[in-house]
């Protein structure tokens, strides 16, 4: 299964799907890289952030300022981006050494939207309301990275990359220890988990995610501004895991992309799409807490059981169980 | 042998006194029983020790060392291990991942010293829940559920065990079982103190009875003078009957 998604998401370009449809098929791609950051403190410690649209941002900036300031290109901005998202994701996770749920989901919110304030009237620094340019991309080992093929190709390479590096870090030790916040912080203290410190350090993780995201779309756009990261769009990406499962492998890629592709394909309007993913999110809190993913998951699970007639018996292992 | 000494520690929440200044000596040669009636103060002394509640007053010392105040997680990783009045585990989880998270995190690993069981397995093995291992927590019946939290407080390689009404919600059969299994535990050269209700199987486990009442410490000695006392039977073993 693993296989045949990958080999899809990369052979996409040669079924000459148009223009508009890889363009969307880009935005997927850096949308679903922070989306498998969020994945690791939301689906393995269980603390949901509303801080990664502003993250993004911290990315998307850093790169466009570094372009402006120092003559930076995408490769050379990227870690910069990655490490400045990370720091401030930390700084984001704080408060949830202390508050915890909606408390601190509306928090983050908060963050997002002062960071876009501060954007907004951050003068010449940062362009204020009308944002800041970027150059292209350029050729890196004599292929032209801004024709349109080759930069989905090139952010769909990160955003796998982004995949594997959340399967490992879900089926990891670490990611053990993340899950025991996420089932019992209490119980992990008393056994010498020091849950304070695992919360910054997962969330760190994920602002790297985050912030490479970020930096791929600042220059895939080639212009930010403050809008693109407030904290509605953040309500987005909590959408997005959670329509797709925030503990499955696919979770995150399918949730970006139907609510990507999903209004474009059906024509709805922006208005009446957001009212439909209002919806959608009551939906899937409600009947589909596992994502769609993990509800395919188990359901297939327990189609190959029934087929088998196999006694049922232990429950599949929680993170990232699809290992085809 | 270790030490854990527990010296005039009160803790107040709002007007409420949970505990007016206690003292208890917890020594890993014996089997320690605390028994008293409801908010006697019981849980409290064990968070207030465990680092769940810093005390208001007073001081905690293992082996020596002053560890008054310090955050959960380090007691934890100093080889005080604790089971919970609610029987708590990670639910969702396999019963080897419960196991494995504590033997990751626990004390062994920072002494460096190899601890009893290599395994997750052999741990499941010793409290009787081999089994169960690829089960989730939270479909296990209770009283396995009970075992399942005396089992991820020893993964995390402890000295000293402070187990909080371990058999609560046990039937008969499954609380001889339970004091058996402590027995094991104490044979094993781990510290067992014990709170409970149950009078009777207390005075059957324990040699050193503490009676708390109202935050205070009305009696401590060996069981069969304890459970003699007249003050203890006023306040407590009379309340009963």
């Amino acid at each position: 299964m693993t296989a045949v998604v990958v080999v899809a998401v990369l052979a996409l370009p040669w079924f000459n799907p148009g223009y508009r449809a890889l363009s969307f098929g880009i935005t997927t791609g850096f949308t679903a890289i922070v989306l498998y950051g969020m994945a690791v403190p939301f689906g393995q410690a269980g603390i949901m952030s509303l801080g990664y649209a502003g993250l993004m941002g911290f990315g998307a900036y850093t790169a466009a300022i570094l372009s402006r300031d120092f003559g930076m290109n995408m490769w050379q901005a990227m870690p910069f981006s990655a490490l400045v998202a990370a720091l401030f994701a930390g700084l984001f996770g704080l408060p949830s050494l202390r508050i915890s749920g909606h408390h601190f989901a509306i928090t983050t919110y908060v963050m997002c939207e002062l960071l876009r304030i501060t954007l907004t009237n951050g003068g010449k620094f940062t362009g204020a309301a009308t944002g800041l340019d970027l150059p292209p991309i350029g050729a890196a080992f004599g292929v032209n990275l801004d024709q349109v093929k080759n930069t989905y190709l090139l952010v769909a390479v990160f955003m796998l990359a982004s995949m594997l590096a959340t399967y490992l870090i879900a089926n990891s030790k670490y990611g053990r220890t993340l899950r025991s916040i996420r089932e019992n912080e209490q119980l992990a203290r008393s056994v010498g988990v020091n849950t304070n410190m695992h919360k910054v350090l997962a969330f760190m993780l994920s602002g790297l995610f985050a912030g490479i995201g970020g930096d791929l779309q600042a220059y895939n756009f080639r212009h930010i501004s403050p809008d693109l990261y407030g904290g509605a769009i953040s309500l987005y990406f909590a959408l997005m895991v959670m329509l797709g499962g925030p503990r499955t492998l696919f979770g995150p890629l399918a949730g970006a992309f139907i609510v990507t592709f999903l209004p474009e394909a059906m024509k709805i309007d922006p208005v009446d799409s957001r009212i439909a993913y209002g919806v959608a999110l009551i939906a899937v809190i409600m009947l589909l807490p596992g994502g769609i993913i993990g509800v395919t998951e188990r359901g297939y699970q327990w189609l190959v059981e029934a087929v088998r007639g196999a006694p049922r018996g232990a429950s599949p292992p929680e993170a990232n169980s699809s290992k085809a | 042998m270790t030490v854990l000494e527990v010296s005039g520690v009160s803790k107040r929440f709002g007007g409420v006194v949970a505990l007016a200044g206690v003292d208890v000596t917890i020594k890993s040669d014996e089997i320690l029983g605390i028994i008293g009636p409801n908010g006697s103060g019981k849980t409290t002394l064990f968070n207030a020790v465990c680092g769940v509640h810093r005390p208001d007053g007073g001081r905690v010392r293992w082996n020596g060392v002053d560890i008054t105040g310090k955050p959960a997680f380090e007691i934890g990783r100093m080889g005080i291990g604790r089971t919970f009045q609610q029987a708590m585990s990670f639910p969702s989880l396999s019963v080897r991942e419960n196991i494995q998270i504590a033997m990751e995190h626990g004390s062994h690993r920072r002494d460096g010293a190899t601890w009893r069981w290599s395994s997750a397995e052999e741990l499941l093995q010793f409290v009787g829940l081999e089994e169960f291992a690829d089960e989730s927590a939270n479909a296990m019946p209770f009283g396995n559920l009970r075992r399942l939290g005396i089992a991820v407080a020893l993964g995390g390689g402890p000295s000293q065990l402070l187990l909080d009404e371990p058999a609560a919600g046990l039937n008969e059969a499954e609380s001889v079982e339970l004091i058996q299994l402590f027995r094991r535990i104490h044979q094993l050269g781990v510290g067992v103190c014990v709170i409970d209700h149950h009078v009777q199987m207390m005075a059957e486990l324990c040699r050193h009875l503490i009676v708390l009442h109202f935050g205070n410490k009305i009696a401590d000695g060996p069981t069969e003078t304890v459970v003699r006392d007249a003050k203890v039977i006023e306040v407590y073993l009379g309340a009963q009957s």
